[in-house]
């Protein structure tokens, strides 16, 4: 890839294609390595194939899992629409923390630059690198068991994406119309009221709505480590080895969700 | 009115704003408005309904945050630093990288597949596989990840294996519907070309789709890289492996200086991968 | 008596930047309808921004109504603005909100935060409002939404919005660049009758001599920041408007 100004000659450029063959043939070479050193580790040392028995065992341990918990369902209710409350507060909460976020987060509008920026950006990075389950477990521990943990792992998590998202979304607006606002002597908060606002606000609404989505996904398992909901159901099931009860709850869940892929596909569809 | 001007004595001029002529408007419109404030309304009430079926203690709310910073100072730290930089430790982080990469590499193996068969406009038979395939991939997407580590625990028994299977199948769910929206535009002219020569479908992808969607695959696949990672820090919670067994082991025992520790340790690798798949992100819109 | 007077205005977008305004001075009368003519990049943008110091200007003096602008602080620029009204060659309108909230928003200099968060205007600025919609000819467009107006539509509700301010000076930024020949003519004639009838003098960039010439009784001419021409329209001759255009010719 030389831009000499000499011309190359048909040497060269057989020798730049082997060069650059070489080059691509040892990335593929260290990745296949790689592959084989980590099936080594994982799949060849680690795993004890006694326990796991033959092809037929594994299947014998899958078919636990077919049926469905018939007497389980009316229990389910009631964890459901906590999961799905949880999921919902959770985005409110998180979108109200994630609002000073975006703005110190977004280049054009950030109070002080040398300070305020990076601080929304560590916050934005904390938020998005933590697991919600290490989330939940930090709440848990600070604000005892029960969904008020859930809720704010919950918000905590989806602080990261939603504030990235919406701080590029404030960086890319249109300026003119705060140009217009400025020039008749508005206020910073009316530039960011009339000049702002009101072209960032479907945007960042569509980055909620896609969230949440997640968050009912994500709402579902913070049972595991005490955080209420349906994740609490399953591992009271998966404890009690009562696997068509694991499948109902996986089934629920799934339920949930499509229920929220379908409210969030039209509520987008109304924003627009 | 003629006195607006603030400090500045300007001269106002408002001949217009006082024709005498009385105009009707109001910001509320009869069926719109009301129906708007209606929804909006109806939000308000599902959260409060919420907040009081959920048994949120409100009054509670202010003094917990409070709690928090002192949990935080009382318990947390200062963080047990000489845990982490402990050899088994080290190696978990390496199980975890590991766990990692295999779970990401074969999900993206198999995504090429099922991106391929669930995409309209290329699927082999859009009847039949095209909606198998969507399935697959939406099941993949639903459940979470952890409940995927649970499931695979459950049948295969603690280890690496089931964290890389059930990283596996969290890829998929990831990439897959990326994949296939990815194909679903690109250009049809060079499919139609290999059609026309009569390939099969197989040809179809390998010279028509493939070449046109490569370096946006790559993309997403570094992405799913990404994301795999961060998944990949707490399978082993549920011992699928890794430092999440880590993190549950401490938990359980309460250390909380070395939580606080390990979870540093979870923050910097990922921070590191993110540079890492920035780098590498960049590279490769270069080398488009 | 001049009502705006610029003098010795140098303006440069960044320290070790080139000078963009190189010293520029005029004065703008009670009755005046100034066109600023001159080639692309001459600088013209500029020179209106740094009126309302939309653009801060590097040294000179600014002085409207015998008030220096230049010496005025954060909170005296803003009460300063809202005296100006501003018409854009991009309308600049708030496209999500409705026309007549564009238009209302003309007023956001003398309103305080509570009210503009809730968008309550007193009934005098609605019926404001509602009059110069009625007058620019938008009375049947009051509740759409400003991106479903045509292009010449919208600077009629730019331009209300700036008479919103109960402005003593005009700024206009080439508002008719983004129309049609037919529809700037109106939209300039529509602009030259309110303005003469509320004696309100205006300061406007534009690109085409024709139209400047028909319009307006001053002419300033610019080029790559300097001053080539200053005087009333009929003096501009041949010879001036080749002295302004030479770069282009060249
Ligand atoms: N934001 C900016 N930063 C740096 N330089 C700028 C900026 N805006 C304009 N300039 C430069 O200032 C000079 C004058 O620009 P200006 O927009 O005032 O010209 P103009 O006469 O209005 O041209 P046009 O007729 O194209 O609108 C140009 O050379 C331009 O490159
Ligand atoms: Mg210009």
């Amino acid at each position: 890839m030389q831009t000499s100004s000499v011309p190359l000659t048909v040497d060269d450029i057989v020798r730049l294609r082997r060069k650059k063959q070489t080059v691509q043939f040892g990335f593929y070479f260290i990745l296949f390595i790689l592959v084989l050193w980590s099936i080594q580790a994982t799949v060849i040392d680690d795993t004890d194939w006694e326990r796991i028995g033959s092809l037929a065992d594994i299947g014998k341990s899958v078919s636990h899992f077919i049926g469905i918990d018939f007497a389980l369902i009316p229990n389910l209710l009631g964890p459901t629409i906590e999961t799905f409350m949880i999921a919902c507060i959770g985005t409110i909460l998180g979108l109200i923390i994630c609002l000073p976020a975006m703005w110190f987060g977004a280049l054009n509008v950030t109070p002080y630059k040398p300070i305020t920026y990076p601080l929304a950006r560590i916050a934005m990075t904390l938020s998005r690198s933590i697991h919600e389950i290490v989330w939940a477990l930090i709440f848990v521990s600070a604000v005892g068991l029960g969904a008020f943990a859930g809720i704010l792992a919950i918000a905590v998590r989806s602080l990261g994406f939603i504030a990235k998202m919406s701080a590029e979304a404030i960086e890319n607006i249109d300026p003119k119309p705060v140009e217009a606002i400025r020039a008749m002597g508005g206020s910073n908060l009316q530039v960011m009221l009339y000049g702002i606002m009101p072209q960032v606000l479907p945007v960042i609404l569509g980055i909620v709505i896609f969230e949440w989505e997640i968050n009912i996904r994500r709402s579902a398992i913070l049972g595991l480590v005490g955080a209420g909901g349906l994740g609490l159901v399953f591992f009271r099931q998966m404890n009690t080895f009562n696997y068509p009860g694991v499948t109902t709850v996986i089934l629920a869940i799934f339920g949930l969700i499509v229920v929220g892929e379908i409210t969030s596909h039209y509520s987008r569809k109304a924003l627009n | 009115m003629a006195n607006k001007t603030g400090e500045h004595n300007l001269p106002v001029h408002s001949s217009v704003g006082g024709d005498g002529v009385h105009r009707e408007w109001s910001r509320f419109k009869f069926p719109r408005s009301l129906i708007n404030y209606g929804i909006l309304l109806g939000i308000l009430l599902f959260f409060s309904y919420s907040v009081y079926y959920l048994n949120i203690p409100l009054e509670r709310i202010m003094g917990m945050f409070g709690r928090l910073g002192d949990l935080m100072a009382d318990r947390y730290f200062p963080p047990d630093m000489d845990y982490i930089v402990d050899l088994g430790y080290l190696d978990a982080i390496i199980e975890t990288i590991q766990m990692a990469y295999l779970g990401s590499l074969f999900g993206l193996l198999i995504s090429i597949v099922l991106g391929w068969f669930a995409a309209h406009n290329v699927s082999p038979s859009p009847k039949y596989i095209y909606p198998i395939a969507r399935l697959l991939t939406m099941g993949c997407r639903s459940v979470h990840e952890m409940i995927w580590a649970i499931l695979f625990v459950t049948i295969l028994g603690f280890g690496l294996l089931p964290g890389v299977l059930a990283l596996t199948m969290f890829s998929i769910g990831f990439s897959g519907k990326l994949f296939a929206e990815e194909i679903e535009s690109i250009q049809m002219g060079q499919v139609e070309a290999i059609r026309a020569m009569g390939g099969n479908h197989l040809q179809v992808f390998v010279y028509g789709v493939f070449p046109q969607v490569r370096v946006a695959f790559t993309g997403i696949a570094i992405y799913t890289w990404d994301v795999a990672f961060r998944a990949a820090t707490v399978v082993g919670f549920v011992g699928a492996g890794g430092m999440g067994w880590y993190l549950k082991r401490n938990v359980m025992q309460i250390e909380t200086e070395r939580v606080a520790a390990i979870l540093i340790s979870i923050v910097g690798l990922v921070v590191i991968s993110e540079f890492v798949s920035a780098w590498a992100r960049i590279r490769v819109s270069k080398a488009k | 008596m001049a009502i705006l007077e610029v003098s010795e205005l140098r303006s440069r977008y960044s320290s070790r930047g080139p000078e963009i305004l190189k010293g520029i001075s005029f004065e703008v009368e009670e009755d005046d309808f100034f066109a600023i003519i001159g080639p692309s990049g001459a600088g013209k943008s500029t020179l209106i921004r740094c009126i309302n110091r939309l653009i801060e200007p590097t040294s000179g003096s600014i002085n409207l109504h015998g008030i220096d602008v230049l010496s005025l602080n954060a909170t005296e620029l803003r009460k300063m603005r809202r005296h100006i009204g501003m018409i854009f060659q991009e309308f600049n309108l708030i496209d999500r909100m409705s026309v007549m909230d564009n238009v209302l928003s003309g007023r956001l200099g003398y309103v305080g935060a509570i009210r503009s968060i809730f968008r309550t205007f007193n009934n005098h600025d609605i019926q404001r409002a509602l009059e110069l919609l009625e007058r620019v000819g938008l009375q049947d467009h009051v509740d759409k939404r400003a991106d479903q107006l045509s292009g010449g539509q919208r600077q009629r509700v730019g331009i209300a919005r700036a008479l919103m301010q109960e402005p003593n000076l005009l700024l206009l930024d080439e508002p008719t660049s983004a129309l049609d020949p037919k529809i700037s003519r109106e939209v300039m004639q529509l602009i030259r009758t309110i303005a003469t009838e509320l004696k309100v003098p205006v300061l406007c960039n534009i690109h085409d001599v024709q139209l400047a010439k028909e319009f307006c009784n001053k002419i300033i001419g610019l080029q790559d920041g300097i001053k080539m021409f200053d005087g009333p329209t009929p003096s501009l001759d041949q010879s001036s408007l080749d002295e302004i255009y030479s770069m282009e010719v060249l």
